[in-house]
């Protein structure tokens, strides 16, 4: 563990940085209603709008991992109901690998995961976005691959 | 300055005496030895053939940055290519006297500040190959010896319980001055054994190549159909060359992370698809043919032609680690035959 | 009691018979390599050069590799590619590299001839360096029983199989070929099995201790590509790791950069590695790159009860997908 990640899980005041690929029909329109609907929710979170989770090249995840995202959510719509028919299942196969290799290397399970929130889950997305960076902020900030940049 | 006598037992101390300076030696982790610097003298694996990385790395690191950037400021921000008075402890000859090799043409047409630099605060003390060398080792065939002082600043060599000790440039006398309460004089019969030695390392070389003619005759063979069958097996990777003391061709980029970044200059290899590749679309070496050719005319031909020596030192790690057994030699000897 | 399998002079019958036909245009098999005991591939493309193949335990390397990595310069005008078949010689974890090509439809099954190897097991070059440095040779490797026999500048020396033997032989699932025009020996039956004990250590450990481990690997990685280009997988026209737009990993040379690397080469052969242990034998930096391979084929077949490269019909397993995969961690 280096210092300075002790020192932000000690002293708690450490904010994630949580960089979100959503899909554009379910999980997107989701996270708008939360919005319109005025639900709370962490404001730790990037969003990055893709048309499909299964458009979410599982490169996307590392490269945010490198950049300095310290936790990375991908989200869709329900199984069965994609609006491409089956882009969330192949998805779902892809980020199953990944996540289970990342934590493989050593990279904590924590700071990868995927949920299913369609568009009208505004409140599902606050549950999920809670979750997700109460587990980020558990295992603090990334400092396995982070670009360590410029370093002379 | 006379041959001096370092007792192996005293080696620990000697080491630590040169903590003073960036002291890098052979370290081995499973079963790769590098150059390291190192903290602890134990770290120190001296029993060893060659390292899978030559210490070119040291003065020609992988990735370097040249300068910085950022948005909004014109004025650039230069790095100091210095890392310290360093010395490279127990490097073997032949990739001593790659770097003197390299020397010739970072000094050139332009005068490369980041590897001359470096070069300069570097001391080579080097380790001379007094057991019998690898199979493959052929630094005879090609201006090399086993025992070489070219490119060195001190040579030791291992007697069993003792090194002898020759300083060969002033930068090896700031050494020897440094280590002076650990070094006593050497016997007349010390400096016998390693002669002995020196002869029999040279006699246990096996592998030869006349290198006569070559830079010549390699430009005649431009077309010769032993181009293609001798690349046939490469598959384009780069352990060859980066893993080649001699190999020196590198490339530069650009990094940038919002709105800062930098300029690296980083190892490239020849043997790569894009090494060549125009912005157009076209190679003009377009297939591993042409990349392989181009490997050993640079080494054996361009190289000589311009600077005088083969850019080569036998230290037949491309021969050793090549993926599908592609053998400089073997090419070599089809190019005398051919 | 396994003995040296293949018959040279019926090797050489064959390979004479298929390199003859018009529509062959080159045989892909093994030859004597320069030094110790290696041996090295060779490219027949006549009669007169059969004489030189040969096939030995010291047969490493994987020659599916061939028929992906050929370079398509352009052309000079009115000449055109010679489309003929290539025949190759195959052991059986190599036969699957051809068959999971053939998944992927790189090329058709009536484009290559293929000659199979059943194997009961090859060396491992950097062991067998280690154990004869001084082997000038080149040398001779024969098995017999539980021995190989290495003969060498007039020395013989039998060491017993397990101390030589390539670690990815004692995991072989598949020691015939599954695919083949012509077997040259008779069939070898499975003689060992993938227990996976030393992955599902690894995953048994702390996150921290399991990237301290293979942050000092990837440390050490200088990117020469060798596992990827060895890879009869790797085979992209333009891979990923070239492009420079946009730029995925860069060239330098760092920790960040380096396991970026190696995360995207082991995702890219995800359901796709054939086990042949390639990557790792070519690997001058000594990274245990199987390690990662395996444990990708670990998940695969438990998640998705998928094994590639062992039929032709099959689809890429991330092409295809079941209403029932598995989703736990999926909020």
């Amino acid at each position: 563990m280096t210092e300075d990640k002790a020192k932000a899980t000690v002293t708690t005041d450490f904010e994630p940085n949580i960089v979100a690929f959503l899909c554009n029909w379910c999980s997107y329109a989701g996270a708008d209603l939360a919005g319109t609907s005025r639900i709370q929710y962490p404001a730790n979170v990037k969003v990055i709008r893709v048309m499909c989770s299964g458009r979410v090249n599982p490169l996307f995840v590392m490269n945010a991992l490198q950049q300095g995202a310290d936790g990375v959510l991908v989200s869709g719509c329900h199984p069965g109901d994609c609006h491409y028919m089956h882009g969330n299942y192949y998805a779902r196969r892809r980020f199953t690998l990944m996540r289970d290799f990342l934590e493989y290397l050593g990279v904590e399970p924590e700071r990868f995961r995927a949920s299913w929130v369609s568009a009208s889950e505004g409140s599902k997305w606050k549950e999920v976005i809670e979750e997700v960076v109460e587990g980020v902020k558990s295992v603090g900030p990334m400092d396995q691959f982070k670009r360590r940049q410029l370093n002379w | 300055m006379a041959e001096k006598i370092l007792i192996k037992e005293r080696l620990g101390d000697a080491l630590g005496e040169l903590s003073k300076f960036r002291l890098l030696a052979p370290t081995k982790s499973d079963e790769v030895v590098l150059f390291k610097q190192i903290d602890d003298p134990a770290e120190a694996y001296l029993d060893y053939l060659n390292s899978t990385v030559p210490p070119k790395r040291v003065v020609f690191p992988q990735t370097e940055t040249l300068f910085k950037f950022r948005a909004g400021e014109p004025d650039l921000e230069e790095k100091d290519p210095s890392e310290g008075e360093t010395v490279i402890w127990g490097l073997r000859p032949c990739d001593a006297r790659a770097m003197a090799i390299v020397e010739k043409l970072f000094n050139w047409d332009y005068e490369d500040p980041y590897y001359l630099k470096r070069r300069e605060e570097t001391t080579l003390v080097g380790l001379a190959c007094s057991s019998i060398p690898s199979v493959n080792c052929f630094c005879t065939s090609v201006g090399g010896h086993p025992f070489g002082t070219e490119g060195l600043d001190v040579l030791l060599t291992d007697l069993g319980d003792k090194y002898l000790v020759e300083v060969v440039s002033d930068k090896g006398a700031k050494v020897a001055e440094a280590l002076s309460g650990l070094l006593a004089d050497a016997a007349g019969a010390d400096k016998e054994a390693a002669a002995k030695l020196s002869t029999e390392a040279e006699k246990g070389i096996s592998r030869t190549i006349g290198t006569e003619g070559l830079q010549e005759k390699l430009l005649n063979l431009w077309e010769n159909p032993l181009w293609k069958k001798v690349s046939a097996a490469c598959l384009g990777c780069g352990v060859c060359t980066y893993l080649c003391p001699t190999c020196h061709c590198f490339d530069i980029q650009d990094e940038v992370e919002e709105d800062e970044g930098r300029r690296a200059r980083m190892w490239d290899s020849c043997m790569f698809c894009e090494y060549t590749l125009h912005g157009s679309g076209h190679n003009p070496r377009p297939t591993r043919r042409e990349r392989t050719r181009n490997r050993i005319n640079h080494k054996y031909s361009y190289f000589p032609s311009k600077f005088g020596d083969i850019a080569c030192v036998g230290c037949a790690r491309c021969i050793n680690l090549c993926p599908v057994n592609i053998d400089i030699l073997d090419i070599l000897q089809q190019v005398v035959e051919a | 009691m396994v003995e040296q399998l293949i018959d040279t002079d019926k090797l050489k019958k064959i390979a004479e018979e298929v390199i003859s036909r018009e529509d062959v245009r080159l045989l892909i098999g093994y030859r004597k390599g320069t030094f110790g005991f290696r041996m090295r591939p060779a490219f027949v493309e006549e009669v007169s050069e059969v004489g030189e193949l040969e096939f030995t335990p010291a047969c490493v390397n994987n020659l599916a590799t061939y028929l992906t990595n050929y370079e398509r310069p352009p052309l000079p005008r009115g000449t055109t590619n010679d489309t003929r078949k290539v025949a190759v010689m195959v052991k059986g974890c190599d036969s699957r590299a051809l068959l999971q090509q053939m998944v992927e439809l790189a090329y058709k099954r009536d484009d290559v001839i293929i000659l199979g190897i059943p194997c009961n097991g090859v060396i491992d070059p950097a062991k067998v360096d280690k154990r004869f440095p001084e082997a000038k040779g080149p040398g001779d490797v024969k098995r017999e029983g539980d021995n190989f026999t290495f003969s060498a500048d007039g020395k013989t020396e039998t060491v017993p199989a397990a101390e030589v033997i390539a670690d990815k032989c004692t995991r072989c699932r598949y020691p015939t070929p599954l695919v083949y025009d012509e077997l040259l020996a008779p069939e070898v039956e499975r003689f060992a099995d993938d227990t996976y004990e030393d992955i599902a250590g690894l995953e048994k450990r702390g996150s921290d201790e399991k990237w301290a481990y293979w942050e000092e690997k990837f440390s050490r990685c200088v990117r020469c590509y060798g596992c990827r280009n060895v890879c009869p997988m790797c085979y992209c026209d333009e891979c990923v790791l070239d492009r420079l737009s946009p730029q995925w990993m860069r060239r330098s040379v760092d920790i960040s950069e380096n396991t970026a690397y190696h995360i995207s080469r082991a995702y890219h052969l995800a359901g796709r590695c054939i086990q042949c242990g390639e990557c790792q034998r070519v690997c001058p930096m000594d990274i245990p790159i199987m390690e990662m391979n395996r444990k990708f084929y670990k998940d695969v077949a438990e998640f998705y009860e998928y094994e590639p490269g062992t039929d032709a019909e099959e689809k890429p397993l991330l092409s295809i997908f079941s209403v029932d995969d598995k989703e736990d961690f999926i909020l």
